[in-house]
């Protein structure tokens, strides 16, 4: 589904990622793990198209198309979805609002009519109750005012409206009470399916006691430096990171 | 480059051959004082960033050419389509000429024409002369109850017979006491270059509230220049809104005038502008006594190369103590071609008093604009979705309500094509 070799990307004159290589096919779940300021993030934006970063060698492809040539908004109908480490305040743009659009935009894509007032509420409703969330928050402005555990219920929200083909979540456990990291935790797997591929990006082994990982990778320096199972998690929590660095340096 | 003068000859030839009538005293006493003074150039303080040249050469080129009243072609289309957008008692200027066949008379409401009984005040102001020296007629409005529709004023012109220019001019006083709302709608079509210069001056009596809206839709390449003069009486409470939407060069004056303790006014405004335009709102309050309050909130979104002006004045005179004066003046630009010069101006000569200004500059905020995309939406629906957010506010608290819809309309499609330019 998403094979990504060799990505050279940087950001102003930094290089950040740096030979990035990354298969995922469908039905997988995979965790990206790695110290502060790896690269992880980097990663996750570069997918969904951020124009701040500049791919400068590699290649990206997504369901044999080619990643980098598209706009965020055509990855995004393609069934790329990215909760953010910092999801964005817009003030004045109402959450139900971008919920439909994004909901239609992607109908559209496939050929499919808009969804209709009443299906739409329903399906929020459904996915809100899931998640645990007031459905007063449809009204409030994308995030405004939302807690950082609101932010990332809202993130998985979208992605439930969604139902992207590949999900990346960047760190939607951090900073999250343990009721709110089960909600997380049971939006995403609900989501688990055959066609689906999800990449979790995080620093704790938390997460991964909740949804279960098929592949664990470790970031370092903008390189993935080892792949493992879910087993190797349960390692660099005991061990932290350093002996990888030091074996990938050495 | 000289300064254009308006040509004083053909303005008083024209005038000379306006019919003997009650206005024809008021109409020398305004040209004389135009002889005199004439128009305003970039000189003048307030006139530094606007000038009056293109208003100038419409009018001496309808001068030039007879100065008739515009024909036009067929406006009865166009108007229907402004009176039944917004459920209102429809007093229409079409063309310069006074069309009473959109209002429903009301009880409350009592109506007479310049030209059959007397001459407006004439405010002694060069553009208010220019109005006064060429009127042949004009709306007295007198209400002395609430009335069940807003009030509106439709003033629309339509450019095909050669440059013309059109001047009106509406009086309306409230009662004490009395509730209206109020709905000016500039609008105008045609080829050809138009000139528009209104006076509306507004009386309102003790306790008596007012919601005015104004909306300004003109044809982008025709040029107005607008004057509101408003009285507000003791413990009576004004609320506008200003929407200008179209319009080439475009100049609003709006002067207040708190004369008498416990007035409460809002003053709020929304332009947006793209390639061509200049929209220039200059509002001045005079707080005379205390205690009262004001406050100014207006908002611009420009696209493209064009040029906005926002002059937000508060004088506090001596003894108006109590005074509370807010200024706010908030921009969101799109291009590196628009230009906006934003001025609040507080002077105060009295002891007691609360002032606030604020002014911001803004561009479009890239993260919110990548969130929304990552979801799907368009690059331009995106921007679409953060404009109108940015304009919401002062949509939502316009203070007539049975205006809201069709001026969040206005507003979502001016919106939707101004932002096109940035999409590509
Ligand atoms: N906007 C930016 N400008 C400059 N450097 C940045 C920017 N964003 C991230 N970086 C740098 O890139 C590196 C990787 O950051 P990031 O991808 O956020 O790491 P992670 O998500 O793994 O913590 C860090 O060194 C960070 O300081
Ligand atoms: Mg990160």
């Amino acid at each position: 589904m998403l094979e990504i070799n060799n990505l050279t990307a940087r950001i102003g004159d930094t290089e950040i990622l740096r030979g990035l290589s990354l298969s995922v096919k469908a039905g997988e779940v995979h965790a990206i793990m790695g110290p502060n300021g790896s690269g992880k993030s980097t990663l996750a934006q570069v997918i969904a198209g951020h124009q701040d970063y500049v791919v400068t060698g590699g290649t990206a492809t997504f369901n044999g198309k080619n990643l980098l040539d598209l706009e965020p908004e055509e990855r995004a109908r393609e069934g790329v979805f990215l909760g953010f480490q910092y999801p964005v305040e817009i003030p004045g743009v109402n959450n139900a609002y971008l919920l439909k659009a994004a909901v239609n935009a992607r109908r559209q894509h496939q050929g499919l009519g808009e969804i209709d007032a009443f299906e739409f509420l329903k399906l929020a409703r459904e996915k809100m109750a899931m998640l645990g969330m007031d459905t007063k928050f449809l009204n409030r402005g994308v995030n405004e005012g939302f807690s950082g555990g609101e932010k990332k219920r809202n993130e998985i929200l979208q992605m439930a409206m969604l139902e992207p083909k590949l999900a990346i979540l960047d760190e939607t456990d951090s900073g999250l009470d343990i009721d709110a990291l089960k909600a997380v935790a049971e939006g995403v797997n609900s989501l688990r399916k055959p066609d689906r591929a999800i990449v979790l990006v995080t620093h704790y082994q938390r997460l991964l006691d909740y949804i279960s990982p098929d592949f664990v990778h470790v970031l370092s320096e903008g390189r993935i430096i080892r792949s493992g199972d879910r087993t190797l998690a349960l390692e660099l929590e005991e061990k932290g990171y350093d002996w990888l660095r030091e074996a990938a340096n050495g | 480059m000289k300064p254009a003068m308006l040509s004083i000859d053909s303005l008083k030839s024209a005038v000379l051959r306006l019919p003997d009538d009650v206005l024809s005293a008021t109409r020398a006493a305004a040209l004389a004082n135009l002889d005199e003074h004439g128009l305003p150039t970039v000189q003048h303080e307030d006139w530094k960033y606007t000038d009056l040249r293109p208003a100038i050469d419409i009018s001496n080129r309808w001068l030039a050419d007879g100065a008739a009243r515009p024909t036009g072609g067929d406006l009865s289309e166009a108007i229907v389509s402004v009176t039944g957008s917004i459920d209102a008692d429809w007093l229409v200027i079409a063309n310069g000429a006074i069309d009473m066949s959109h209002f429903n008379s009301s009880p409350g409401i009592e109506i007479e024409r310049f030209s059959e009984s007397a001459a407006p005040f004439v405010m002694d102001r060069p553009l208010a002369d220019l109005n006064a020296a060429l009127l042949q007629d004009g709306l007295r409005v007198q209400v002395h109850a609430a009335t069940e529709k807003p009030l509106g004023l439709l003033i629309i012109d339509d450019a095909n017979s050669g440059a013309a220019v059109t001047q009106v001019n509406v009086e309306i006083m409230v009662a004490p006491g009395c509730d209206v709302e109020i709905v000016e709608y500039q609008t105008s079509s045609g080829r050809d270059d138009h000139y528009a210069n209104s006076v509306v001056t507004l009386d309102i009596g003790e306790a008596a509230h007012t919601g005015y809206v104004r909306i300004q839709e003109r044809r982008i390449g025709h040029v107005q220049t607008g004057r509101l003069s408003v009285s507000v009486g003791k413990d009576a409470r004004f609320a506008m809104a200003s929407y200008d939407l179209g319009g080439g060069l475009v100049r609003n004056d709006v002067d207040i005038d708190l004369g008498a303790k416990g007035a409460d006014l809002v003053c709020n405004g929304l332009y947006l502008a793209s390639d061509g335009q200049h929209i220039d709102n200059h509002i001045r309050i005079d707080h005379r006594v205390g205690p009262a309050s004001s406050s100014q909130e207006f908002r611009g979104i420009l696209n493209g190369r064009c040029r906005c002006v926002w002059n937000g004045k508060a004088i506090v005179h001596k003894g108006a103590d109590g005074t509370d004066a807010k200024q706010a003046n908030h921009n969101l630009l799109l291009s590196d071609n628009a230009e906006i010069d934003a001025k609040p101006e507080l002077e105060i000569y009295a002891d007691d008093v609360k002032c606030s200004h604020g002014t911001t500059v803004g561009q479009l905020d890239e993260a919110a604009l990548f969130y929304l995309r990552s979801r799907g939406l368009g690059r331009h629906e995106a921007i679409q979705a953060l404009t109108r957010a940015f304009a919401a506010d002062l949509v939502g608290r316009a203070p007539v309500s049975a205006a809201k819809t069709a001026i969040a309309a206005l507003v979502d499609a001016r919106l939707a094509e101004l932002t096109l330019e940035r999409t590509s």
